[in-house]
């Protein structure tokens, strides 16, 4: 070894940022290895944070002490909140940034938290002995030693790009691809497939004249939210001159030309296999499956104060260039606009995400992490938060210490989780509020009330954000109370209530009430909107909430009965041929997420759970006769390492195979 | 806590001497174990139906495969019929063999011990169909309604039962289900994709369709008072003052001398009760202490009961002499009891009367329009239409509509149901800005979970034992 550090992670993009901060915070040496420091945190696509469900997970990741929050709210340009008619419960905050301004402010983070040291070069391989990683090998021959191991690959692994006919191996436009890694994970026996994502052209701002436009009726100007509401609990208030974003809408003459086109497209014409993000569609697929739809959303974003160029949302395509050009061109208000860099679509590798732990610890090597694009997400939110649980992770594992997991009812980022490992991935994973069934618990406006505690027990808390946890709590506490015991008038009328009964009218509003004089509130520069909307939400759907966390907690039940490390399915009378495939595909790792996994029903699950008992009592198989179970027995894969697993405040299950 | 891997045996029908006795074995091991009992190296072929030599199996006899061979020569204890069920066409859905036996107790007991000592374990109340539901052959309300089926003394019990076998219960909510679904897809898809603008689903589609789903469930519980009378029998409870022949009409109807008669006011201290089969129900009938007020404390803690169990009671027959002026105690109990259903008995119609029936409602002492009917429990005349009219009163007779819910399980879980969608139509009610779909969404989420209960499409372990536990062993 030519090296030695306590976590390596691969790769230093928003998983591998945050993976190496959480790491480094427990106090740990990390070495970060990337193919070049100019790119680290680079924005590839969109040049924006947060929006609807995404929103929640940085207010998560800042919540437990990761960057994207307080790096976005250093750099953002505009800054808005979404979702405003649908109640707090589902507000979501989102801005535009300015794409250098955030690398460079999330490299200086790095390096200025200290135990974080760069490795520039090409990963190859994880090195394994006795099941565990134990280090990495790099392309130019060099081998480092680990503890644990984090890979956060991107589009990188086997990556290929797509503009119209032509394409080349590269993991982003203008870096390299990497290749043997791929093989190496190959190798390993992990189960791989291949997913393909896109981003739209870059116009250059001064081919275009939006004041003209805007006046033409071409664009609608759309300006940020006045005051801003920051991402992250530490930020105080901001004040900032903020950007611009203009709206426009697709129209005939556009369609028409990606239909005449279609067949040039990489997307429909077979060059394409990987399989791409239903939500964010291309405008291929847009015109091609909403035929009836007679005209798209785009939004033109500036990537940064002071760049030429200009996003255009909406409009991402493998379509060649020379079609590129004349559809930009038949969009009233871009007649003139130039082209700075065409759009792509990228081909990429990962991994099913069914080979991980909720810990993001695979089951195949121990002592391994994946996280982000390579677990068969998109975007940046979802890339971080994964990296930081896997981060997190790593240096407990390192550490000996239990791991750190968060349950669907705790995290929009263990909803994400618990998705992964439970269903796998057929197209790239978002992140929506759809998919978190607790939703009324998981808020934007209580995510550090939820996690900062987690964090502080996991170790990536710091001091400082626990302090100020600490008095942010205490307000809220103070508040609610305080509302329970103010009488108030109900408007327009003598009659005086508490102001927690007053305010369960759907018609009145905390604001209002503070406003009016009536009712006393503790708040801070900049968590104005934040204290208020927790308290808010807290008194107005009471009810629900309650009701939610009882439900929760039925759930929980099955949650901690685990499954044991190689409880083999192979043969178990009671359960169907489908069921066995599946919970052997999965191998869950507690009866709820096995009740989880499509195709497996609750009877199902109880028959699992009798086996699952009486192989713990008797530390052997049930099979039809004596003879199958210990050969079920010598087929399942003997457990190597420290097995963090399990569900969070429980020690991780450690269960050695004596049979065979 | 159930074991649904090993071989199970019990006797499927009623112990006892009968023309048949059918033993039932189902389990991986079955047809192996049934081998080991049939003389001879016969092959069972499935569904098929074979004549076989039924003999004791060797005492050393193991459960290894060539020992079927090795059976031949243990004593014979019957001739039976064995049909072998082969995985998953079966019952169970597991292997099952059923030996069709004479009916003798001693020949099956015989055959169920062979069977235990080969390997087989005794079967528990209602495994068979709990084996079936874990094997997916049957959902919850499938399964419940075999045991109902079993456990039916009427006819009309029986229909109602095997409708719910059938699936009509499990389709109906089926529909209510995947109607919630679509709605929630719906609003799900406008949280997720339209950020400030317009919604996939407007408030009006919204309501109606949570209005439609209320609708449904509340058809199914507006029958279900009428399956559950179905289901578990009515009881109908007999009051009146001391001596107007409470007792005389309680045999009549049970059938038996059971209420000790005398013409002293008072003889009957305690409720009496019996289960009978009239009509088209299933009826327990109360025998009351007569109501009137008394010094004596063992007839006062009776009066007390009488007024309990007419409290709880479908039906209160209450009772008058017709054959002496109307008393204070008659007038005071036409006065109460308004709430409950009510038969008003005109009794003694075999003697000269009194009064006639017109002047209850001339004096206006009758609150409602009570059915009433004149009858003498002596003679039996107008028993017929007492009968009827208690079936009548009940909804037994007069609608032949289906009867979709008829057990409690199902009724509580539809009423909660019912009740978070009224919650959602509420707040489907509020002005856009201030009806968050996720409130909603909350409430349908957890209203389609309780119909997913009454499916077991969600289930538990508890609920499954306690569901199973009321079976017959052998079902």
């Amino acid at each position: 070894m030519n090296d030695s550090f306590d976590v390596l992670v691969v790769g230093a993009g928003h998983a591998g940022c945050e993976a190496a901060w959480a790491a480094a915070k427990l106090g740990l040496r990390v070495g970060l290895c990337t193919l070049s420091r100019e790119t680290v945190a680079q924005m590839p696509c969109n040049p924006a944070i947060g929006g609807t469900a995404k929103g929640h997970l940085v207010r998560e990741i800042d919540a437990l002490g990761g960057l994207m929050g307080r790096a976005i709210d250093a750099t953002g340009i505009q800054f808005r909140v979404l979702n405003r008619s649908r109640g707090p419960a589902v507000w979501s905050p989102r801005a535009q940034a300015d794409k250098k301004a955030y690398r460079a402010w999330v490299r200086s983070a790095l390096d200025g938290l200290g135990g974080i040291e760069w490795i520039v070069a090409v990963a190859s391989a994880p090195i394994v002995q006795a099941g565990c990683a134990v280090g990495l090998r790099l392309e130019d021959g060099r081998e480092l030693g680990c503890r644990a191991l984090v890979l956060t690959t991107g589009t990188f692994l086997n990556g290929l790009i797509h503009v119209g006919p032509d394409q080349w191996s590269a993991g982003r436009r203008g870096e390299p691809s990497v290749q043997e890694l791929s093989e190496a994970m190959k190798t390993l026996g992990f189960r791989c497939g291949r997913l393909k994502t896109g981003t739209p052209p870059r116009l250059d701002r001064r081919s275009i004249d939006f004041d003209g436009a805007v006046r033409a009726g071409h664009f609608q100007a759309q300006p940020g939210d006045d005051p801003i509401v920051p991402f992250s609990f530490s930020t105080g208030s901001l004040k900032r001159e903020q950007a611009l974003c203009y709206l426009l809408h697709t129209n005939a003459r556009v369609h028409e030309l990606v239909r005449v086109n279609i067949d040039r497209s990489p997307l429909y014409n077979g060059q394409i296999t990987g399989i791409g993000p239903r939500y964010c569609p291309s405008i291929e697929d847009k015109v091609v499956k909403f035929p009836e739809r007679v005209r798209h959303h785009l939004v033109l974003e500036p990537e940064g104060l002071d760049v030429d160029e200009v996003y255009l949302n909406g409009l991402s395509m493998s379509l060649p260039v020379d079609v590129q050009l004349e559809i930009v061109h038949a969009l009233p208000g871009l007649e003139d606009a130039a082209l700075l860099r065409p759009a792509y679509a990228v081909e990429y590798d990962f991994i099913q995400p069914t080979e991980l732990r909720a810990t993001l610890e695979t089951k195949r090597v121990g002592r391994l992490f994946l996280a982000g694009q390579i677990n068969g997400t998109s975007g940046y939110e979802e890339a971080a938060g994964q990296g930081l649980l896997a981060g997190a992770n790593a240096a407990l594992a390192a550490r000996g210490e239990s791991p750190l997991v968060l349950g669907r009812d705790e995290a929009y980022i263990g909803v994400m989780v618990d998705d992964l490992i439970t269903h796998g991935c057929l197209e790239p994973y978002r992140m929506f509020t759809s998919r978190a069934e607790r939703r009324l618990l998981l808020r934007t406006d209580n995510a550090d009330l939820r996690l900062t505690p987690r964090g502080r027990l996991a170790g990536v808390v710091d001091d400082e954000q626990w302090s100020r946890f600490e008095a942010r709590r205490g307000r809220f506490e103070r508040n609610w109370t305080r509302l329970a015991v103010t009488m108030v008038r109900w408007p327009g009328s003598g009659n005086r209530m508490p102001a927690d009964q007053l305010l369960r009218q759907p018609e009145i509003g905390l604001a209002e009430l503070v406003e009016s004089g009536q009712v006393e509130f503790e708040t801070c520069p900049g968590a104005e909107e934040t204290d208020r909307a927790s308290v808010e939400s807290e008194v107005k759907y009471a009810g629900y909430i309650e009701r939610e966390h009882a439900a929760a907690a039925r759930l929980k039940r099955e949650e901690n009965r685990l499954i044991p490390d190689g409880f083999g399915y192979d043969g178990l009378p009671g359960l169907t041929r489908e069921a066995i495939e599946r919970l052997s595909a999965v191998r869950p790792e507690s009866l709820g997420q096995a009740g989880r996994i499509p195709g497996v029903t609750p009877a199902a699950v109880a028959v699992v759970g009798f086996h699952v008992e009486k192989w713990s009592r008797s530390g052997k198989v049930s099979g039809r006769d004596d003879t199958r179970a210990e050969k079920g027995a010598a087929e399942s894969r003997p457990v190597v390492g420290p097995i963090v697993g399990g569900s969070a405040g429980q020690q991780g299950m450690q269960k050695t195979q004596e049979t065979a | 806590m159930f074991s649904p891997d090993d071989t199970i045996v019990a006797l499927a029908t009623p112990p006892g001497r009968g023309g048949l006795a059918v033993v039932r074995l189902s389990g991986p091991r079955s047809l192996e174990i049934a081998a080991l009992l049939i003389d001879g190296r016969i092959t069972l072929e499935p569904r098929h139906a074979t004549l076989v030599r039924v003999v004791m199996p060797p005492p050393e006899a193991t459960p290894a495969g060539e020992a079927a061979g090795e059976a031949m020569g243990g004593p014979a204890l019957d001739q039976a019929v064995v049909t072998w069920f082969a995985a998953p066409a079966s019952y169970t859905g597991e292997d099952v063999v059923e030996f069709s036996l004479h009916g003798s107790p001693v020949i099956a007991g015989e055959v169920i011990a062979a069977c235990a000592g080969s390997g087989a374990r005794l079967a528990g109340p209602g495994e068979f169909t709990l084996r079936a539901f874990l094997n997916g052959r049957l959902d919850l309300t499938r399964a419940e309604a075999i045991g109902d089926l079993v456990e039916a003394t009427t006819p009309r019990q029986a229909r109602v039962a095997f409708d719910q076998l059938q699936g009509a219960l499990a389709e109906r909510i089926g529909e209510i289900e995947r109607q919630l679904f679509n709605l929630m897809a719906k609003l799900e898809a406008s949280g997720d994709f339209d950020e400030d603008g317009d919604r996939f689903v407007s408030p009006e589609e919204t309501r109606r369709a949570i209005r439609e789903a209320l609708a449904r469930i509340d058809g199914l519980l507006a029958d279900s008072r009428r399956g559950r009378l179905v289901r578990e029998g009515i009881v109908v409870a007999i009051a009146g003052r001391p001596n107007v022949g409470k007792s005389t009409l309680f045999n009549r109807l049970a059938g038996v001398d059971r209420a000790i008669v005398t013409p002293v006011p008072g003889t009957t201290r305690d409720l009496l009760t019996e289960a009978v089969v009239f009509g088209a129900a299933k009826v327990t009938l109360v025998d009351t202490v007569g109501m009137r007020p008394t010094s004596d404390p063992v007839e006062r803690e009776g009066v007390a009961r009488a007024e309990k169990a007419s409290a709880a009671a479908d039906v209160v027959l209450v009772m008058l002499d017709m054959s002496a002026p109307l008393t204070d105690d008659d007038r005071r109990l036409l006065a109460a009891g308004e709430g409950a259903t009510r038969i008003i008995v005109a009794n003694k119609s075999d003697l000269p009367p009194a009064w006639d029936l017109s002047d209850l409602r001339v004096q206006g002492i009758l609150p409602g329009e009570p059915v009433i009917v004149s009858i003498s429990a002596v003679t039996g005349e107008g028993l017929d239409n007492l009968v009827w009219s208690i079936d009548r009163q009940c909804g037994l007779v007069g609608s032949d509509e289906p009867v979709y819910v008829s057990n409690i399980r199902h009724i509580d879980l539809l009423g909660r149901s019912a009740e978070l969608l009224r919650d959602a139509d509420r707040v489907a009610l509020r002005p856009v800005g201030q009806m968050p779909e996720n409130v909603l969404l909350s409430d349908l989420r957890l209203a389609a979970d309780l119909l997913q209960e009454v499916t077991g499409k969600r289930t538990t372990d508890d609920l499954l034992t306690a569901i199973f536990s009321r079976f017959c062993i052998g079902k």
